[in-house]
């Protein structure tokens, strides 16, 4: 029973909301280069929501085009959400590993991506009026995506759901307390290299003069 | 000999350098406006624009004349030391019939009334006629105390010319029957009303508005429950167009306060009431526009119908912006942040509206759809013709406009450059909907100023009317508007359906007939694999 190819055991995950992540952590299955290419396709949706959406549906400020911050809003997010999922685990007696958890994580997202490209497709052809569609699709995504994370996060850790839900939203503070420690750490560096820069230079005159 | 060559040349070239040093400033020193004109593109950003509008002329007392008022030879004199300068005067307002101006000289305690080219034609210290308040024993004028508003109206039933004036530290407003350019009767007094709804102490009145009915509107110091309106015959009826409270952090916080505080707090607390409008201006067709000097969102700017209803209600989803419309009003020359203040608005003829800021002397022009012309006027200390240092009320008859500054004393003239001239052109027909006659002087707008956003929605509409849906979709592209670019794409799409309705029917087919036939070529391989699994055990 379930003898599937790699892509075969996404599909399966994907369909089967209930039972997928159960079979997938059953069977060992599950390729972290699949789920590379799936944190990289996000990164790619993102982009194309700005750029490619229809101009009548398009709210991105389009003056200035930035791609580092999509770049945070995917992969950064992504895998800060994965360590800080990984940190509460030790925690909450999770029995996931950070490899497992990586690949759960973005096996959940393709719903979300799939979703995104299906809009911004369709929102090339529709009028406002017609809009509605576009919204249902990015919010049925986004919708499935969730439930596929809260089976994923599940099954990974072998949780109850309450554990579930309160292992995710300790995640959230944990990826903002990551986030706050890497800022406060480049903020440092940067001092460290002006303070070092401004000796250098101090050194230089001294020489010259 | 090769030195002294050598000198020589470096001397001539020193000298044609100092000569086309010289040439170049001569040709930098050219007038322009003390301001840095500009518009705002549909993100709300600033974009550099050229100036629609440039100063004319100024006019102090000396140039209005009003040196007449104290030349005992003149039909004007008043007395040998009447003040020949404007003080800090409050209010200008243009009767459009006659084209004259009249300014309430409010540190002067008199009325001027100046002709079309703002030269003196009468002056007004006081009224004759039956009152009590403030009769001079002398000469019987009932005289005027710091009058800070005007307003000029001739009867639709008499035709008779009335002035209307906002006496004050007197607290009323006076309607007196203009007999002659000295002397003004008394027809009507409109004290403090003695109603119970009237709860302030004071009357001091500082703006009139006369709607053809000859209601009187009066804005009133200290009184935030709307203008306080007085019919015909004097008697109060009513507060007329209030605003409504602005909804920032603190008034929720206190709201949220009041619930849970006991009795004795909530009498200590301040009360959360609306800011009362700072002035106010009636167009031909009756409307009252006012304008609110603490308020930057809720009810800065509105536009009321008789019943007293905004109608340009932004919480009801419309999109009027008036001012400066950023959240970083900094003023890049000097580096300060301010807080927009609008002091002034006025409709003119033209039906443009003008609004003054007063904190920034800038005035925004708008058309009559709200759309947003041009800004100039700036503010500064230094005596520069367009800036101002206390810029307290504009007029506009056609395309000029006129600002009247408290504390320069002196009336600044705006005229419309050859690009306002363009611009006003193109609104005008644009308003009308006259969008394929507007679109060649779109284009001479654009020539001139490429950022200038409304211009291309202009060309996209007429695009539009023409049937040219691509065209348009790339103007409205370049505009950002959205909405029009919606409109234009159904056409478009409607258009390309019409048009390859059976090379996309063909397409459907065959896609059709080719999925189908995938389908059955891979349910066939399903099958055959099956088998060999089973022959392989």
């Amino acid at each position: 029973m379930y003898e599937f190819t790699t892509t075969g055991w996404l599909k399966h995950v994907i369909f089967h909301p209930v039972e997928g992540f159960e079979d997938l952590r059953w069977k060992k299955q599950g390729s972290i280069k699949v789920s590379m290419i799936i944190v990289f396709a996000l990164f790619i949706a993102m982009v194309a929501q700005r750029r490619l959406m229809g101009f009548q549906f398009n709210m991105s400020y389009d003056k200035i085009f930035n791609v580092i911050p999509i770049i945070v809003q995917s992969v950064v997010y992504f895998f800060t959400w994965v360590i800080g999922n990984w940190a509460i685990c030790t925690l909450f007696n999770g029995e996931g590993t950070l490899k497992n958890i990586c690949i759960y994580s973005a096996y959940a997202l393709v719903p979300y991506i799939v979703c995104t490209f299906i809009a911004v497709f369709f929102s090339n052809f529709l009028v406002q009026e017609e809009g509605i569609w576009v919204y249902f699709i990015q919010y049925v995504g986004l919708g499935w995506s969730i439930i596929l994370m809260i089976q994923a996060m599940r099954a990974v850790h072998q949780y109850t759901f309450g554990k579930t839900l309160l292992s995710m939203v300790m995640t959230v503070v944990a990826m903002l307390i990551i986030l706050f420690l890497a800022i406060l750490l480049l903020s440092l560096f940067q001092q460290v290299y002006v303070f070092v820069y401004s000796v250098y230079t101090e050194v230089v005159y001294r020489i010259r003069g | 000999m090769s030195r002294m060559k050598k000198s020589l040349r470096r001397l001539l070239t020193l000298t044609m350098a100092a000569f086309s040093a010289m040439t170049m400033m001569t040709f930098q020193a050219f007038a322009d406006e003390p301001y840095h004109t500009y518009n705002y593109d549909a993100w709300g950003d600033t974009v550099p624009s050229q100036s629609a509008y440039r100063v004319k002329e100024t006019f102090s007392g000396k140039e209005i004349g009003l040196a007449k008022l104290s030349d005992s030879s003149d039909p004007l004199y008043v007395s040998d030391n009447a003040s020949d300068i404007l003080s800090n005067s409050k209010d200008l307002f243009l009767d459009d019939e006659r084209k004259e101006f009249w300014i309430a000289d409010t540190g002067n305690h008199r009325i001027l009334r100046l002709d079309e080219n703002l030269q003196i034609i009468g002056r007004y210290y006081g009224v004759t006629g039956d009152t009590k308040i403030a009769v001079d024993k002398d000469t019987g004028l009932s005289k005027f105390n710091t009058p800070q508003g005007v307003y000029v109206h001739t009867s639709s039933i008499t035709g008779d010319l009335y002035a209307y004036i906002a006496d004050a530290e007197n607290q009323r407003v006076v309607k007196a029957k203009v007999k002659s350019p000295t002397e003004l009767e008394l027809v009507q007094e409109y004290v403090k009303p003695k109603s119970a709804l009237y709860e302030s102490k004071t009357f001091k009145p500082s703006k009139i508005v006369v709607d053809n009915a000859e209601n009187v509107y009066a804005v009133v110091k200290s009184v935030n429950t709307g203008s306080v309106q007085f019919s015909k015959d004097g008697s109060f009826t009513g507060f007329y167009g209030a605003n409504r409270v602005e909804a920032t952090a603190a008034v929720i916080a206190q709201k949220l306060w009041r619930k849970i505080a006991s009795n004795e707090q909530i009498e200590g607390m301040t009360r959360n009431v609306p800011s009362e409008y700072a002035n106010f201006d009636i167009d031909n067709d009756g409307f009252i526009y006012t304008v609110t000097e603490t308020s930057t969102n809720t009810d800065a700017v509105k536009k009321l119908n008789p019943a007293g209803y905004n109608i340009w209600d932004n919480d009801v989803g419309n999109e009027y912006k008036f001012g400066d419309v950023t959240n970083d009003n900094q003023n890049l020359q000097s580096n300060i942040w301010f807080k927009p203040k609008l002091t002034d608005i006025v409709v003119s003829n033209n039906r443009n509206i003008n609004v003054l800021d007063y904190t920034t002397g800038r005035i925004f022009q708008y058309d009559k759809l709200c759309n947003l012309i041009c800004i100039f006027g700036n503010k500064n200390t230094a005596n520069q013709k367009g800036s101002f240092v206390a810029p307290n009320a504009v007029e506009s008859f056609d395309n000029n406009v006129y600002v009247l500054d408290g504390s320069k004393n002196d009336i600044t003239v705006f005229t419309e450059t050859t690009f306002g001239q363009i611009l006003h052109h193109a609104y005008e027909l644009y308003d009308e909907g006259k969008y394929a006659e507007s679109e060649k002087v779109w284009r001479e707008v654009i020539n001139r100023d490429g950022g200038y956003t409304t211009a291309y929605v202009g060309l996209g509409k007429a695009a539009l009317n023409h049937n040219q849906y691509k065209k348009a979709l790339k103007y409205f592209k370049i505009a950002y508007d959205q909405d029009d670019y919606d409109k234009a794409f159904e056409y478009a799409r409607e258009d390309f359906l019409r048009e390859n309705f059976t090379l996309l029917i063909c397409i459907t087919i065959g896609v059709i007939v080719l999925l189908v036939v995938i389908v059955k070529l891979v349910k066939k391989k399903l099958k055959a694999k099956p088998k060999k699994a089973k022959e392989g055990k």
